[in-house]
C-alpha cells in the first residue's frame, strides 16, 4: 500500500511548525498506526533525515502514551480505539493521511507529534489521591464493596490519562478526565472520604488549564477506555454537591 | 531499651499534603457559569412551553385567544399581587435571566476558544456536534428575534408591526402580522432555530445539573429531544394555518 502521509514537525516548543509530506510505498494493511510511523522513521533514518518524534511505550492501549490527530480527528479513524490500535487497513491505497499531535491549549508540543499532557497530571495531583491519613491496608473484606459498585468504580478508573479527549473536544475540556477521577473516587469508601474537598480542587485546577464542557459529545467518541459521557455530568454534580454541603477546598 | 511498635506517625504528626496550587482561577468559576446558563436555559424552556400552550388557543378563535391574553396581562397571580404587577414581575425575571444567560454565553466561550487554542477541531459531522457549535449562532438569531416579536405584537412598534396593530387584540394582531410572508419566513426561521438551540440546550441542563445516572439521563435526553420538537411543530403550525387562511 501506498500512503502520503502529512506530517507535523515542529522542533520544539518555542519554534512554530509545519506539515511535512512524505510517501510510505510499503506500507501493509496489519500495520498499525504507530507501525507506520516507525517504517516512515526507518526510511528518513536511512536518509539521514531526523525520524519523526512520537510517544508510544506499551502499544496495547494500557499506558496512555500514544496518541496522535489523524485528519483531525485524535487517535485515528476507529472510535474508542488508541493509536497504537489503530491500523492500517482503515485507509485505502493511496490515501493521503494528516498526523498532527493532539490539539489544545493546554498540551504545549514538545517536538513533532509529542506533546506535554502535565495539565492533566496537575487535575490528578490536586485531588487524585487519598490527603488523610487512611492507615494500613484494610483486610479485603473489611468494607464490603458490592459488586455493580466495584465495577462502576473499575469502568471509571479505565481512564489511561491520554488526553484525546480534550483534543477531541472544541472547547479544550478536561471534563471526560476529571469527571472520570471524580466518579471512579467518589465511587469506594475510603476515597469517599475526602470527596467534597476533593471536587473543589480538581475542578478549580482543571478549570485553570481547560474550557468548559459543551456538551459536543465527540470526548467519549474517541475515548479509548470508553469512559462513558455521563462522567462528564459527574463534574457538575461532584462540584455543586461540594458547594451545597459546604467544602471550600 | 523502648523498642518502637510501629513506624507510622502520630496522626497529628503526619505532615500536610503537599497540593499544587491550582494559580489563578477564572472568575466567576467556569462550572458556575455552567449553572447559570443551566438554570436561566431552563427557565427560557418552560417559558416557550407555556408560551405555547398559549398560542395554541388561536385554533380556539379570538374570544378565548385575546380573553387568555388579557388575563396574562392584568389577572393572573391575582389578588396574591395587585391586578396588571403579574406581567411585569414576570417580563423582569425574563430580562434578568436573559442578562445572565447571554453574559455566561460570551464568558464561556471565550474561555473555549482560549483553552482550545489556534487549531480548531476539524471535520465534526454529528447533528449534535452542528447543534453545540451553532449555540452562539442559533442564540444571537433567537435575540434578533425576541426583539422582533416584541417590537411585533407587543408593543406594537412599526415597522416590526403592522399598520392594523390595535394594544389588547392579541388575534387581529397576530394574523396581520402573519399575512406578511417576510415575517411568517422570519418566525419559521426563528422556531427552527429554536428547535436547534433548545433540544441542545435541554441535554447540555441534563449534563450541566449532574445527571449521571443512566435512566435520569435516558429520559432527559428524551424529554430534551421532545420539548424542542413539541415546540417547533407546535409553532410553525400557527403561521402556517394564517397562510392557508385556517385562522383569519
Amino acid at each position: 500500500m501506498k500512503l502520503t502521509l502529512d506530517v507535523w514537525r515542529q522542533p520544539d516548543a518555542a519554534s512554530p511548525g509545519a506539515f511535512e509530506t512524505y510517501v510510505v510505498t510499503d506500507a501493509t494493511a496489519e500495520m498499525t498506526l504507530l507501525e507506520l510511523l516507525d517504517r516512515l522513521n526507518d526510511q528518513l533514518v536511512e536518509d539521514g533525515r531526523e525520524p519523526v518524534a512520537f510517544e508510544s511505550d506499551c502499544r496495547e492501549g494500557i499506558c496512555g502514551c500514544c496518541g496522535v490527530d489523524v485528519d483531525g480527528r485524535p487517535h485515528g479513524p476507529q472510535a474508542n480505539t488508541p493509536s497504537c490500535e489503530q491500523h492500517v487497513r482503515s485507509f485505502a491505497d493511496g490515501d493521503r493521511v494528516v498526523l498532527e499531535p493532539l490539539r489544545a491549549a493546554a498540551f504545549p508540543v514538545v517536538k513533532d507529534l509529542v506533546v506535554d499532557r502535565s495539565a492533566l497530571d496537575r487535575v490528578v495531583q490536586a485531588g487524585g489521591h487519598v490527603a488523610v491519613d487512611a492507615g494500613t491496608a484494610p483486610d479485603a473484606d473489611a468494607a464490603r464493596i458490592g459488586h455493580e459498585t466495584a465495577e462502576t468504580a473499575l469502568d471509571f478508573a479505565a481512564c489511561i490519562g491520554c488526553g484525546a479527549c480534550v483534543a477531541a473536544c472544541p472547547n479544550g475540556s478536561a471534563s471526560l478526565f476529571t469527571g472520570a477521577k471524580l466518579t471512579h473516587l467518589a465511587t469506594l469508601p475510603q476515597t469517599r472520604t475526602e470527596r467534597g474537598r476533593r471536587a473543589v480542587d480538581m475542578v478549580a485546577q482543571m478549570e485553570h488549564d481547560f474550557g468548559p464542557c459543551s456538551t459536543y459529545g465527540e470526548c467519549a467518541v474517541v475515548c479509548p477506555a470508553g469512559i462513558p459521557l455521563s462522567a462528564i455530568a459527574a463534574v457538575g454534580k461532584e462540584r455543586m454537591r461540594a458547594f451545597l454541603r459546604g467544602r471550600t477546598g | 531499651m523502648a523498642v518502637p511498635t510501629s513506624t507510622r506517625p502520630e496522626p497529628d504528626r503526619v505532615p500536610a499534603v503537599e497540593r499544587p496550587s491550582a494559580g489563578p482561577q477564572p472568575q466567576p468559576a467556569t462550572w458556575v457559569l455552567k449553572v447559570v446558563m443551566a438554570v436561566t436555559g431552563t427557565v427560557f424552556a418552560l417559558f416557550v412551553v407555556v408560551h405555547l400552550v398559549g398560542n395554541l388557543k388561536v385554533f380556539l378563535g379570538p374570544e378565548e385567544f385575546d380573553g387568555y391574553a388579557h388575563w396574562l396581562q392584568r389577572d393572573l397571580l391575582a389578588p396574591l399581587v395587585p391586578h396588571g404587577w403579574f406581567i411585569w414581575i414576570f417580563r423582569s425575571t425574563l430580562l434578568t435571566c436573559l442578562v445572565a444567560h447571554v453574559w455566561a454565553a460570551v464568558v464561556l466561550r471565550h474561555r473555549a476558544r482560549v483553552a482550545r487554542g489556534p487549531h480548531r477541531r476539524q471535520g465534526l459531522r454529528s447533528f449534535r456536534s452542528f447543534q453545540a457549535r451553532s449555540m452562539l449562532v442559533t442564540g444571537v438569531v433567537l435575540l434578533f428575534f425576541v426583539v422582533f416579536h416584541v417590537l411585533d405584537l407587543t408593543t406594537g412598534t412599526r415597522p416590526a408591526a403592522t399598520g392594523e396593530f390595535v394594544a389588547g387584540q392579541a388575534y387581529a394582531n397576530l394574523v396581520s402580522s402573519f399575512q406578511r410572508p417576510a415575517v411568517a419566513a422570519f418566525y419559521v426561521l426563528a422556531i427552527g432555530t429554536l428547535f436547534l438551540h433548545l433540544a441542545h440546550g435541554l441535554w447540555s441542563v441534563v449534563n450541566d445539573l449532574g445527571a449521571t445516572g443512566r435512566r435520569l439521563r435516558a429520559i432527559g435526553a428524551a424529554v430534551a429531544g421532545a420539548v424542542g420538537l413539541l415546540v417547533l411543530v407546535g409553532n410553525l403550525l400557527i403561521p402556517v394555518a394564517v397562510l392557508t387562511g385556517v385562522v383569519a
